[in-house]
């Protein structure tokens, strides 16, 4: 298990190879403001997924998880 | 007219033809397959090894025969799976499309192409239920507020992608005489009828691009949702639940690794390439997918 430290930079990363010229703070709303779509949701899944160490159930998920870095860490931040 | 209804009509001569074969072809996916009781992964290969992804990682490397088989068999059912996942968005999209009033003309092949990919997902659902299990998939939709005829031209040119990139492994497989002939049949069956549904997306395809004649911002958004798209499907061929499976340690950073490998890379890029020769060449792409490769 990484730290949030740790996982947060590495979502910053991912999501800054995406944004193109968007700036882009933890509590950007990157699914609102289409920074990210539906078809970067397996990349990011899985990047989630190796950063938290465990499996994250896609049948139970909403935009709101991902719309931004600050909720993507309160949503899987931690293993449930 | 939609720019869908206008394409299905440019290309139903080809629809009616491909009707004629699909009756001509037509299967029973419950009665076809003599499914053994058992099978045993670690003795025979239900995968062709030099496509398992972890082919040319040192992960490989390190396994020994029998070790190489039982992921060749996990990794096949992941494919299955895949391909599961993949026709159920194919089948919604279809149904959704299925009498839709400005397409009430055009429906006949949609029926055929609706139920061969039904039928598909008995063989591979037949697969992963009896011998091992459906694994998830991670590709997730929020919906979307875009144009209808975006959304018309983004379906059908996913589905063709998806389809083109199965449709090799399929090819493959079918004629690989190491494998089991279960894994030979599945891979047979599914090739014959997609060649008939890649002949149909490649003619339509090219229509409704042609038909929706789109601003250069939209056609660039296309585009681009369609080269993510590219990486978002070969992402699902390196699935860390397959790696654990078939018994392999710390497999989130296995499915990393064999992600970045040269081998790998390379392989991606042989496999896309005719899709992606085909959708430069009807303007579609106009350079290579990012982080595909």
């Amino acid at each position: 298990m990484r730290s949030e430290t740790e996982i947060r930079e590495q979502l910053r990363t991912f999501v800054r190879r995406h944004a193109g010229d968007v700036a882009i703070t933890d509590d950007t709303a990157l699914f609102t403001l289409r920074v990210l779509r539906s078809v970067h949701l397996p990349e990011l899944i899985i990047l989630l997924e190796r950063l938290r160490g465990a499996p994250i159930d896609v049948e139970q998920l909403r935009m709101g998880d991902f719309d931004g870095i600050d909720a993507m860490m309160a949503r899987f931040g931690v293993p449930s | 007219m939609s720019a869908l209804a206008t394409a299905l009509a440019q290309v139903s001569e080809t629809a009616d033809r491909l009707s004629r074969l699909s009756v001509r072809a037509h299967q029973n996916p419950y009665t076809l397959v003599d499914w053994p009781s058992a099978v045993d992964p670690e003795r025979d290969w239900f995968g062709t090894p030099e496509y398992v992804s972890l082919n040319g990682t040192p992960a490989w490397a390190a396994l020994d025969d029998q070790a190489r088989r039982r992921v060749a068999f996990h990794e096949a059912a992941g494919f299955y799976s895949l391909n599961i996942h993949g026709e159920k968005a194919l089948i919604q999209g279809l149904a959704a499309r299925l009498y839709r009033s400005d397409l009430a003309g055009s429906t006949g092949y949609l029926h055929h192409f609706l139920d061969e990919e039904n039928k598909h997902s008995v063989y591979f659902g037949g697969f992963c239920t009896r011998y091992a299990r459906v694994h998830r998939s991670r590709q997730a939709s929020f919906g979307t507020d875009r144009p209808r005829d975006v959304d018309d031209f983004l379906f059908f040119a996913k589905t063709l992608i998806f389809e083109e990139i199965v449709d090799h492994y399929n090819r493959v497989q079918a004629r690989d005489g190491r494998l089991h002939p279960l894994a030979r049949f599945i891979n047979d069956s599914h090739h014959r009828e997609e060649a008939r549904h890649l002949v149909f997306g490649r003619r339509l395809v090219t229509a409704l691009w042609q038909a929706g004649d789109w601003d250069p911002p939209t056609a660039a958004e296309i585009r681009h949702d369609l080269g993510r798209f590219v990486t978002a499907t070969w992402r699902e061929y390196y699935h860390p639940d397959v790696y654990a499976d078939a018994g392999l340690d710390d497999p989130w950073e296995l499915a990393e690794a064999a992600w970045s490998a040269p081998g790998q890379r390379a392989h991606r890029r042989r496999v896309s390439s005719d899709c992606l020769r085909f959708l430069t060449a009807a303007g579609v792409l106009t350079e290579e997918p990012a982080d595909a490769f």
